[in-house]
């Protein structure tokens, strides 16, 4: 037993189960939906639709898998490995990519590589006016789009293996006469195999539910197709069977990711570790290695980066910054506040009990709250419009709704910050406190609260800032004429307006910064 | 000095008589004058220069930071050297202008914490290095390893299912499957518990017996020292202080830092008078031939000092230490000076008994007074 009493526990239980509920209600009825629906209506989709959106979803991931493969690792050695100058200034711009929401990156290269686009326009001076390239709208557009946005995962986690591999490993192996060429393949990559992979499952995860891009790019996925369902012909049936599918697709991932993070612990060794000699490059390999990151960030963030401010500073787009935008801006913030007060407010005391009272039903609470990882946007949006139709009618097309979606789709997100701020905090502390004669309210205002105050900050600003770039639920649940900025990139953009979107997906960019420093922050190594 | 006991002496450099034995043969590791530095300012090592003999287990003794360390890996050719050279039988392996890559060096070494291969079963972590052989070779090698090192059975475990003692073996056999030249070992019982440690060492010493390897181990602790080595370099600072047998590194420290740093020692202060040097604990032979009324130092042992109580005497006991197969006692001189004695386990005397010191030294060790650390 701990510092809260009988008495105060209580509350907060009815507060973590009300949120568990919360969260698992709506799936559940998806479930419900989904399973109770006419086999006719399954057989009609398994004759028609599933099988070209399986195939074009696992193609899609399969391939983004691969690409980001050879991105990330090849990023990371060159990071870890080697020395040259420029080579922090690289480490961190690598990262800028998860800045950029998909459909922001898609829209961009929907102008670079469309018809008659820039790099048609470059490639055409040197292999003839005839020439085509492969078009944005396409299977390989997708692919380089998704890629380029999501491969700083795979960077991130093999850097990150890379810096606390002991390099021992690597010396025993020479003294074992096997050359350094060989032991990157007998020995270095087999280690870092656990986190490869698990970056490429969070890669897969995030391909699957994407939905701003391929909606962008016209490439029809499962996530794409839900929306359809929902939106042009209005079949929450259909839409649910497909929803019951990809959230099965994206557990099987997750639990991957799990698996292979949990091996990796193996790999680790304790006790002391040297870390690799950086090789000193000479100036050819200086100028080969910036050439290549600058292409890889460029292509990522760079060259987008500048389009958009490019685009927001023409006339056309100046024009469109009256109240009508400062209108948008504010229904964003409002909205993404709105939301991540709700997603603390619920997920303190569920994790909190979780922590300090392991039973069964309050670590049952705080799964139920993780499963919102495996609901792409559209399914957390179909999953709460269809229980408030079925409950509470009259809160729909209300911005309750939104924000219950909103909720249930990133509280995993804040958990992540608030779990770990909760546990270095030893029961220790609090049970001191009660001898020093503070009651329940006082140690939690005087101890607990000081504690985990920059873990609660944390998870505020991070919920925030994802609500701040949602786009399918808040597409899908938002009241007639509500618009948010996402929603504005999202609209300009499908009419290829480049300028006007502009303005609002650079704000969501910028405001996308600060998240990324916190995410990093919480795990960052300097090489 | 005692470094250089091993080289034929000075004055017989004239005389005209068969070379030793040991000089004639090219030397299985030698090192001439080698410098390290991780960074130019201060060398790691400098000036270090030994030979091992075939077949002879060597220990790096010193204390941490003392370089010990970075001399097995300049062997195994991870650390470059700014000046000197190191052979290989015979062979030059590194030198300023150019090194010969570890995997070429054929050495096997074994790691303070041992590096077993995560992702490989203990037989395919000893079989590592013999990618070069057929397939049914490479598995009678291995199988030749369990057997010499008592892992049969354990073939299919992965690394962190085996208990350190364990991994230490496969270790071990991973590093001596390849018939190395010579077999570096960092540490090796650091990570054993205490008891694990003296099991290991002492089935570990029987294994390099039996195979003939030529071993180089670096260790902090003497005792291990003692227990392993044929001969024993003690480092300090980078420096070789000495290198002789454990016996002669005990009894015949070349320095203060060896005699203090391998044992318990004192350090009485006396004076060169007739030819003697005479302390508070008696006279002893003037064996550096020191000038009359030169200030020197002798070297004592606990074990080389007995006490008999004597209500007369005038040093007395100031504590005792009880060591389960012996007491150390600290005894207090009239002039203040602090000696110790060793006396069996059972002759127990209490504190402030008054007793008489009897050196029973068979050997003398002297040391100049600016020998000694400030």
């Amino acid at each position: 037993m701990t510092a809260i009493g009988r008495h105060a526990s209580f509350p907060l239980q009815l507060i973590a189960l009300t949120g568990a509920g919360l969260i698992l209600l709506p799936l559940g009825y998806v479930t419900v939906l989904a399973l109770s629906a006419d086999p006719a209506v399954w057989q009609r989709l398994w004759a028609t639709r599933i099988p070209e959106l399986l195939t074009n979803t696992v193609s899609l991931a399969g391939a983004v898998a691969v690409l980001t493969l050879l991105l990330g690792v090849s990023t990371a050695w060159v990071i870890t490995r080697f020395d040259f100058p420029g080579r922090r200034l690289w480490e961190v711009a690598l990262v800028l990519p998860l800045a950029m929401p998909t459909y922001v990156l898609a829209y961009v290269y929907n102008y670079l590589l469309g018809f008659g686009g820039p790099v048609e326009q470059l490639w055409q001076t040197i292999a003839g006016p005839e020439a085509r390239i492969f078009s944005p709208q396409s299977f390989w557009g997708a692919t380089l789009v998704m890629a380029l946005d999501t491969f700083p995962f795979v960077y991130l986690l093999t850097r990150g293996a890379l810096l606390s591999l002991n390099v021992s490993f690597e010396e025993v192996a020479r003294t074992c006469g096997v050359s350094r060429w060989r032991t990157t393949f007998l020995v270095t990559l087999p280690l870092l195999r656990p986190s490869i992979v698990a970056g490429m499952a969070l890669v897969v995860l995030y391909v699957v539910s994407d939905f701003g891009a391929v909606s962008l790019l016209r490439y029809q996925t499962l996530t794409y197709a839900v929306y359809q369902q929902m939106t042009g012909r209005s079949d929450n049936t259909a839409a649910s069977i497909l929803s019951i599918l990809l959230v099965v697709i994206a557990l099987v991932f997750l639990m991957t990711e799990r698996w292979f993070r949990h091996k990796s612990r193996f790999y680790q060794t304790t006790g002391r570790f040297r870390t690799p000699t950086r090789i000193q490059c000479g100036w050819s390999q200086t100028m080969l290695f910036s050439a290549s990151l600058a292409a890889v960030v460029g292509a990522a963030f760079g060259v987008p980066a500048y389009l958009l401010v490019q685009w927001s500073l023409s006339p056309e787009a100046l024009a469109g910054l009256d109240s009508r935008f400062f209108g948008f801006v504010w229904n964003s913030t409002f909205l993404s506040a709105l939301a991540a007060t709700a997603g603390v407010l619920i997920g303190l005391p569920l994790a909190y009990l979780a922590i300090r009272k392991p039973t069964w039903l309050h670590l049952g609470c705080l799964q139920a709250a993780y499963a919102g990882y495996v609901l792409p946007g559209p399914v957390a949006a179909l999953a709460v419009l269809v229980l408030f139709l079925q409950l509470m009618p009259v809160l729909y097309g209300t911005a309750i709704v939104l924000v219950v979606a909103y909720v249930l789709h990133f509280l995993p997100a804040g958990l992540q910050s608030l779990e770990p701020s909760l546990q270095q905090i030893t029961p220790n502390l609090e049970e001191s406190a009660r001898t020093l004669g503070l009651g329940v309210q006082a140690i939690w205002r005087r101890v607990t609260l000081p504690l985990i105050r920059n873990g609660f900050i944390a998870a505020w600003v991070l919920m925030f800032l994802q609500t701040m770039k949602e786009l399918p639920a808040t597409l899908l649940l938002r009241p007639v004429g509500f618009d948010t900025l996402a929603i504005r990139v999202w609209l300009e953009a499908s009419e290829e307006y480049y300028q006007l979107a502009a303005p609002s997906a650079l704000l969501i960019v910028l405001v996308g910064l600060p998240a990324l420093l916190l995410l990093l922050s919480r795990d960052w190594r300097a090489a | 000095m005692f470094t250089d006991s091993h080289l034929p002496d000075a004055n017989n450099g004239g005389i005209d008589r068969p070379p030793d034995t040991e000089t004639s043969l090219s030397p299985v590791l030698e090192l001439r004058s080698v410098f390290c530095a991780y960074d130019p300012i201060r060398p790691a090592i400098r000036d270090i220069s030994f030979a091992a003999r075939e077949g002879e287990i060597l220990c790096l003794l010193g204390p941490s930071g003392c370089g010990k360390t970075t001399i097995l890996r300049a062997i195994a050719g991870f650390e470059p050297v700014q000046s000197g050279e190191i052979f290989l039988s015979g062979r030059r392996v590194s030198s300023p202008s150019d090194a010969i890559p570890t995997e070429e060096r054929h050495v096997g070494m074994v790691f303070q914490e041992y590096a077993l291969f995560p992702h490989l079963r203990v037989t395919d972590n000893i079989a590592f290095g013999l990618g070069n052989l057929p397939r049914a070779t490479r598995a009678d090698r291995v199988q030749e390893m369990l057997q010499l090192t008592g892992l049969e059975g354990f073939e299919r475990r992965y690394p962190h299912e085996l208990s350190g003692g364990q991994q230490q073996r496969v270790a071990l056999a991973r590093a001596l499957v390849r018939n190395p030249i010579v077999l570096l070992l960092d540490e090796p019982f650091s990570n054993l518990d205490p008891d694990m440690a003296g099991r290991m060492r002492h089935d570990l010493h029987a294994l390099l017996r039996r195979m003939k390897t030529t071993t180089v181990l670096v260790t902090h602790d003497h005792d291990e020292a003692f227990a392993m080595a044929d001969r024993i370099a003690v480092l300090n600072e980078g420096r070789l202080e000495q290198m002789d047998s454990p016996e002669l590194i005990y009894h015949m420290p070349a320095t203060p830092f060896v005699a203090d740093f391998v044992g318990q020692a004192d350090f009485i202060p006396g004076q060169v008078q007739d030819g003697m040097v005479h302390t508070e604990l008696g006279e002893f032979p003037n064996t550096l031939d020191a000038d009359e009324g030169t200030p020197l130092v002798v070297m004592i042992r606990p074990d080389d000092i007995r006490l008999t109580p004597n209500k007369s005497a005038g040093p007395k006991i100031v504590g005792r230490q009880f060591r389960g197969s012996e007491n150390l006692y600290t005894i207090q001189l009239v002039s203040g000076q602090i000696v110790h004695s060793s006396e069996s386990s059972t002759t127990v005397y209490q504190e402030e008994t008054a007793v008489e010191l009897r050196v029973a030294a068979s050997h003398t060790v002297l040391f100049r007074t600016d020998q000694l650390p400030a």
